[in-house]
């Protein structure tokens, strides 16, 4: 066995033997989603106000994201 | 009259946006007219199909709001359309199809975001996996472990992007405050797991994500190891290790 | 009373319902939820503990002229294993053309020829799924004028042919009557009433088509009174059966969805004692 992976099953022996206790009181930024069914959609039909002329197939568009997007500086918000 | 193949062959060609005029004379129509009445099939299916990808892509639609988002849908699914009906699989087309959507283009991480709701997505359903414990791994002795290789979980994913998604995925929550997110903040490296209630992603450090990803390409720890150095010789092997194993990064040793 | 009304099982509810259990009919979910795995089916199976199961199927596509999608034949027929429901449902429609998947319950004109698609693909299922299966008629907006049939007897003569149960929406009847300006009693009349095996009930709103009302199944509402009173009028003229709440769009709290349960509940009570009585 070299030196370097004689340091390398070292320092995993190291992490194994890191205490449970030790682990679980380190702060950890996890950020997390839970997924809802995607397949309900198929009755989601509330916003059907308009049938015949909101299918989104002619209309004249104007291009601007309004969101969040508008917190985000250092970069262009509209594509004009 | 059509047959039943040229007919559901024509409707289908009328829902994915190409004007069939000539099922109007198929359908009967009084004081509601035919085409209004086939309009209701097609408002129906750009409605429901735009909600299920803003259920996918919830981070992208807070980013762009409702009005642009569901005109983006519309634009995706006149092109991507999905080949089979669970909708939890849909959207495997739309980070790509936003890279080069001309009106976001002033928003050049939208493509690497949607990446990210795509891989938690994914995640989501990949299905419960048992991790490796650090008992688990104890098993093994400690002078074979560096030769040994270890599996993901299913559903895992790295991401590499010249933007802060985390930061930006933050700002894009329903309870994020009025901050702003500076784009200058730069590169991030991600991994995204399978966890116990739906999905998660964490920041790594650059030798982190590149250990991850020689393990995920099938290096052995030892090799993995040795490409994390290469990249920075202060990379943290055994800190690394024991914060990957308390994430659940591993499912199998082999 | 006794509770044998059912409600559909929405993710919102999943974790309310596994911590309070409340007394309810039944638990209906839509198959194509819990195809994937994931964390909310892990919750399904262990509700299947405690509740009996409806898997409501809402793309098999069984109007589908190209034949039922083999792959998503057997996925369905994985989840039906897993849960063994005591029900399982699709629509008479179609949603699947040329490869494309389009999420809508698309209409089929009632022809001998679309009799026949049907009736294959309706066979396929069952085979592989080695039971019957039960149908529900749509949410009409539009007739085909090459129709032969009407939908009650397209649907009589699709259960005589697979063997295959109803399930009679009782909101899609009553939009499919407003927007095709059919009589539901006279729909109703014509119906194979020894093949109904459930009933679904749920809201639905009213849309502007070019300044005309129609009615679109939105499962959005309440059921409307309307809704209820035929619904009753099924009861008394096509007997009990298990009845399911759907409820899709703005979904409210469970203990309201619960509500028009136990209204269901009670309604059905109240028919029967008045078909006693008669």
């Amino acid at each position: 066995m070299n030196s370097s992976r004689i340091a390398i099953a070292a320092a995993l022996a190291a992490a194994l033997a890191t205490p449970a206790a030790q682990a679980q009181g380190m702060t950890e930024k996890c950020y997390g989603i839970a997924k809802a069914g995607r397949n309900d959609c198929q009755t989601d039909h509330s916003s059907c106000a308009g049938t015949s002329k909101k299918d989104g197939q002619t209309d004249a568009w104007v291009a601007v994201p309004k969101g969040s997007c508008e917190k985000i500086v250092g970069g262009k918000l509209t594509s004009s | 009259m059509l047959a039943l193949r040229e007919l559901q062959a024509a409707f289908a060609d009328h829902l994915a946006g190409r004007d069939r005029v000539d099922l109007l004379a198929l359908v009967s129509g009084d004081s509601i007219p035919a085409a209004a009445r086939i309009a209701v099939h097609r408002h129906h299916l750009g409605q429901s199909l735009s909600a299920a990808l803003a259920a996918t892509f919830p981070t992208v639609r807070a980013l762009v709001g409702e009005d642009f988002f569901g005109r983006m849908a519309r634009d995706f699914l006149a092109g991507f359309l999905p080949t089979q009906p669970v909708l939890a699989e849909y959207g495997a087309d739309l980070a790509s199809f936003i890279a080069t959507y001309g009106p976001a283009a002033g928003l050049p991480y939208l493509a690497d975001i949607a990446r990210l709701d795509w891989a938690l997505n994914v995640a989501a359903y990949a299905g419960p996996v048992r991790r490796l414990t650090a008992a688990d791994l104890s098993a093994v002795s400690s002078e074979r472990l560096p030769a040994h290789h270890l599996a993901l979980p299913p559903g895992t994913c790295l991401i590499d992007s010249p933007f802060p998604l985390p930061d930006i995925w933050r700002a894009s929550q329903p309870d994020a405050g009025e901050g702003v997110v500076d784009l200058a903040a730069g590169r991030c490296r991600l991994v995204v797991l399978p966890g116990s209630a739906g999905a998660f992603f964490v920041s790594l450090s650059n030798p982190e994500a590149d250990f991850v990803a020689a393990l995920a390409a099938g290096s052995s720890l030892e090799e993995a190891a040795g490409v994390a150095f290469a990249a920075d010789a202060t990379f943290d092997l055994s800190k690394t290790f024991a914060r990957l194993i308390r994430l659940g990064t591993f499912a199998a040793l082999r | 009373m006794e509770r044998a009304t059912g409600i559909g099982l929405r993710a919102p509810h999943l974790a309310q319902l596994e911590r309070e259990r409340p007394a309810v009919g039944f638990l209906e979910i839509h198959a194509e939820n819990y195809l994937a795995p994931s964390t909310a089916l892990q919750a399904v199976e262990r509700l299947r503990l405690d509740y009996d199961f409806s898997v409501h199927a809402v793309g098999l596509s069984l109007g589908s002229v190209d034949g039922v999608d083999e792959g998503h034949l057997e996925r369905v027929a994985g989840l039906v294993k897993r849960l063994e429901p005591r029900w399982i449902s699709d629509h008479l429609a179609w949603s699947i053309s040329g490869g494309r998947y389009f999420n809508e319950l698309l209409p089929l004109p009632y022809t001998e020829e679309a009799l026949d698609v049907v009736a294959r693909n309706v066979q396929r299922v069952q085979e592989a799924l080695g039971r019957p299966i039960s149908i529900e008629n749509p949410a009409c907006y539009l007739a085909f004028r090459h129709s032969t049939l009407s939908e009650p007897a397209f649907l009589g003569e699709l259960v005589r042919r697979t063997g295959c149960g109803l399930l009679l929406d009782a909101n899609n009847v009553f939009v499919s009557a407003h927007n095709l300006r059919l009589d539901p009693q006279a729909w109703r009349v014509a119906l194979p009433a020894a093949a109904v095996t459930q009933y679904h009930l749920a809201g639905h709103a009213v849309n502007d088509a070019d300044g005309e009302p129609i009615l679109i199944d939105d499962h959005g509402s309440a059921v409307r009174e309307a809704v209820w009173a035929l619904y009753a009028d099924f009861v008394r003229s096509l007997g009990e059966h298990p009845t399911l709440i759907e409820w899709d769009t703005d979904i409210p709290s469970l203990e309201v969805l619960l509500e028009q349960a136990a209204t269901a509940d009670r309604l059905t009570a109240g028919a029967r004692s008045h078909a006693c009585v008669a």
